[in-house]
């Protein structure tokens, strides 16, 4: 019970980003397809320094750093030698600009929609980034399988437990079931 | 019967009946939060992943567009003798459009070279990875078959039935008054770590 009590804004955020996502056709007819657009945050000249030919991510994480801005992202350097920073953040995802030649940062944060800051949460993973608290995430995502898991083996256990709930239980698991099975063959 | 008897009963009978899909996005969601390990763990038997089965000319006209995409999607799994009800049409190139026709246990992809008029098909090989994880990512409306939508149906039955518990719970949780307290601390601790991730991540 303590356990569903803490997890119930993971499960609440599955619950609702599944729908979300199993709708996604009146998202994508409201807003068309793509992910939404960015739009310019602020301008700024950055007074560091980078050693010669430093690599994109170096600059980014030197920026980012400065800006407070520090967490998971990916960096690459485009053809005309700007470095393009993607701030993976959940509420606010943002990309940065550094154009090296004038040392000119353009920020720009993305369009916000319920919709996708939501499968945001849901698709969130974070063993890979390095930061501790992707990590610590990536945990409290595997503490929720293992609690489904539990549940599902605990749920079953305290129904058998009710004898008077036996008949109905049984019938329930069985529809389920062969249901799941259906589609399993069929789809 | 009671408003306290009739949740329980749902609370009860909603887990039991969809247990199968509660019990398959949990273990499903293993190989999305454990993605490299899986990868290496398949990369270490040295298989090919895709196999092509098939590979021959074919001059068809590609509209502009993506609106008659889905039509040139079917045509092309025709062309290739592919019986499938659920399929995605996309442009891989300005050259080259892909169609991934699958089920639960088996995946084809049709790719078609616009420039060279070329017809591609292969087969993916089984993995309980991608089974899993197919499983779990299946769902929306966009497919033409009865039991397609269904399957999809039932996917908002198991959304919501996740809120109706939650709300259940919560009720039967503030039944007990020895475990208010201690209850209290969990959902507290839980929010707040919650909060803290959405603020940090």
């Amino acid at each position: 019970m303590y356990l569903a009590l803490f997890l119930f804004p993971w499960m609440l955020m599955y619950g609702l980003s599944t729908l979300m996502m199993n709708h996604r056709a009146i998202f994508i007819a409201k807003y068309g397809r793509g992910p939404a657009p960015f739009e310019k945050e602020r301008e700024l000249t950055y007074q560091g320094s980078f050693p010669e030919n430093a690599e994109p991510q170096l600059v980014a994480q030197q920026i980012l750093d400065s800006l407070d801005l520090d967490g998971a992202h990916t960096a690459s350097r485009r053809k005309d030698g700007a470095i393009v920073i993607n701030r993976n953040g959940l509420l606010v995802p943002r990309r940065l600009i550094y154009t090296p030649s004038d040392r000119k940062i353009v920020m720009e944060k993305m369009q916000y929609r319920a919709n996708a800051m939501l499968e945001r949460y849901h698709r969130r993973r974070g063993y890979a980034t390095g930061y501790g608290v992707d990590t610590a995430w990536a945990i409290s995502v595997d503490l929720v399988i293992i609690a489904m898991v539990f549940w599902v083996l605990s749920g079953l256990w305290m129904w058998w437990e009710m004898k008077v709930t036996r008949i109905a239980g049984a019938l329930a698991v069985l529809t389920g079931s062969a249901l799941f099975a259906l589609f399993l063959a069929a789809i | 019967m009671t408003l306290s008897h009739f949740n329980r009963r749902l609370h009860l009978y909603l887990g039991l009946s969809l247990l199968p899909w509660f019990f398959m996005y949990g273990i499903s969601s293993l190989p999305f939060a454990h993605n490299q390990f899986f990868e290496k763990r398949d990369a270490a038997r040295k298989l090919p992943l895709w196999t092509v089965r098939l590979d021959r000319p074919l001059d068809l006209a590609v509209p502009e567009g993506e609106e008659n995409l889905r039509a040139l999607g079917a045509s092309l799994m025709k062309e290739a003798g592919i019986e499938s009800a659920s399929y995605g049409v996309y442009r891989q190139s300005p050259t080259q459009v892909n169609v991934y026709a699958y089920s639960f246990f088996k995946a084809t992809q049709v790719k078609y070279f616009i420039d060279r008029k070329i017809l591609t098909v292969e087969d993916r090989r089984f993995r309980w990875d991608h089974f899993l994880t197919g499983m779990h990512a299946r769902g929306g409306f966009e497919q033409e078959g009865v039991l397609q939508d269904s399957w999809s149906v039932i996917v908002d039955i198991v959304s919501g039935g996740m809120i109706v518990w939650i709300a259940s719970g919560l009720y039967m949780w503030w039944g007990v008054r020895g475990h208010r307290l201690w209850g209290c601390l969990a959902i507290l601790s839980g929010t707040l770590s919650f909060a803290l991730f959405t603020w940090r991540l």
